[in-house]
């Protein structure tokens, strides 16, 4: 067997020992290599920046823990520039184990004890809202109409933040970080579409494709694109944390994976050529 | 110094448990697989009953009559599971089929499409930098020739002087592919590397 055809056939336990041991490696020993900011992020940022003071920001918290290694930390840096801003937070979940997520973005921003924010005046978490698209335009229809109470069980009506929140029209900026393409889609299909609103939207990396034609278009206004664009957000919003990490962890695996395709491909191009001859 | 914290460890075990699989199929993983779906159903079950009771029940506690119909709907949606009544469910699902397309339909057509199209054939292939006008002309190039390979009525636009027209489209939803596949890679070590560090800095306490 010849040194080409072994590569070819790298048992999957050394694969995964060497992917497992480029992400301990930079996690042990960081680098600090200098992070570029997209311009994505930077229009996340710029968008949420922009708010004036006591604007209504409607955050939907759509992921699960599938997607808090790479959506949370992201989740996090935005709640801090929106609480530094003082910005009135409504939050939701159109995915189910959203409402599992939100306790643990919230232990990340501490708004109490770092911004002095008042749960019901400056923040409401209103909970999971089952079906998508149709929670999304039950929401922006008529808020008091579809949820009475709190995610605690809590009724609305005596809530300060929700008092002058009736639906799109006192919504300054619809944010969400999701996981589903249909989530995505979603709020930029009911919030932009139906009501013309400021929308900004923060996916996995995998689904950057596919959205990235409605930021092209201007119907996103910002796109925080995976752990990557969440280490951007914690650079600029000055909070680093665990994406920050993150991004040397990143560079090193990817450099990883990019010599295993190279190896990979020039194998089996030199296989093919050794088998034919 | 290893935490003591029972929380950690278990979510340790769970990591470690789950990630195996990476390396082979074994019987740790699948407790781990099980359990997850176990929590996950259990969950569901808990956030289906609490929405039931949040927007359907509270409801008609409060005079709106009008949500019976919704829990009648829902009740329906069982009969698929009796032989003689099975037709009953086609009620609720056509109710929640033409539902979401009317919500939906409008929005799509003005997003995906009319949006697209617009902004598309308004952006101007000189832009202010080099830069600019090269993704404009990529842009350009990658739209008309993609939509010039899906014209599959038209087989001359597929053969003869035109017939690299509908290739190049194809190559440039190759890169496209490529590039998603670029993203996805980048996802997955993005959600794995969320956990080892978890394990390196909460379980382990060495960074």
């Amino acid at each position: 067997m010849s040194i080409w055809e072994k590569l070819t056939s790298l048992p999957r336990e050394i694969v995964m020992t060497l992917v497992m041991l480029s992400i301990i490696v930079p996690a042990l020993n960081p680098l600090g290599l200098p992070l570029m900011t997209g311009q994505m992020s930077q229009d996340w940022y710029d968008t949420i920046d922009a708010l004036p003071a006591d604007s209504v920001v409607l955050f939907d918290v759509g992921y699960g823990s599938g997607g808090y290694p790479s959506l949370g930390p992201g989740n996090i840096a935005a709640f801090h520039q929106m609480f530094d801003k003082d910005l009135k937070i409504v939050i939701m979940a159109t995915s189910l184990e959203g409402t599992l997520m939100y306790p643990l973005v919230m232990a990340g921003v501490n708004p109490e004890g770092n911004y002095g924010a008042v749960y019901g005046e400056d923040y409401v978490f209103i909970g999971y809202i089952a079906g998508t698209q149709t929670a999304m335009a039950g929401v922006l229809g008529d808020l008091h109409d579809l949820v009475t109470n709190d995610y605690q069980g809590n009724p609305i009506s005596g809530m300060p933040i929700l008092d002058n929140v009736g639906g799109a029209d006192d919504i300054d900026l619809v944010a969400y970080v999701t996981t589903s393409g249909d989530i995505a889609e979603g709020w930029v299909y009911q919030a932009y579409s139906q009501y013309n609103m400021a929308v900004v939207g923060g996916t996995l990396s995998m689904m950057t494709t596919s959205i990235k034609p409605y930021y092209d278009s201007g119907q996103l206004l910002g796109i925080m694109d995976g752990i990557k664009g969440a280490a951007d957000l914690e650079f600029l919003t000055g909070h680093p944390g665990d994406a920050i990490v993150s991004s040397d962890i990143l560079t090193f695996s990817q450099t990883l994976v990019l010599i295993f395709i190279a190896v990979g491909n020039i194998s089996w191009f030199m296989t093919r050529k050794g088998g034919s001859s | 110094m290893v935490t003591m914290d029972p929380q950690i460890w278990l979510a340790a075990f769970f990591t470690i448990a789950a990630t195996s699989y990476a390396f082979r199929d074994n019987a740790v993983f699948k407790f781990a697989e099980y359990t997850f779906i176990g929590v996950a159903a259990a969950h569901q079950i808990v956030m289906g009953v609490k929405n039931i009771r949040d927007y359907g029940w509270t409801k008609i506690m409060e005079g709106q009559i009008i949500y019976v119909v919704v829990f009648v709907l829902g009740i329906m949606l069982y009969a698929r599971f009796h032989r003689d009544y099975y037709w009953m469910y086609r009620f609720p699902i056509a109710f929640l089929v033409g539902n979401g397309v009317g919500i939906s339909i409008r929005a799509a057509i003005h997003s995906d499409f009319i949006v697209q199209v617009s902004e598309t054939a308004r952006t101007p292939l000189i832009a202010g930098d080099a830069m600019g006008t090269i993704n404009a002309i990529i842009t350009f190039v990658g739209a008309v020739t993609a939509i010039f390979h899906f014209i599959f009525t038209q087989e001359k636009l597929h053969v003869g002087a035109v017939g690299w027209i509908p290739k190049i489209g194809r190559w440039m939803m190759l890169l496209a592919f490529g590039a998603s596949f670029g993203n996805t890679v980048m996802s997955r070590f993005g959600m794995y590397q969320g956990r080892v560090v978890f394990l390196l800095r909460e379980w382990l306490q060495v960074i």
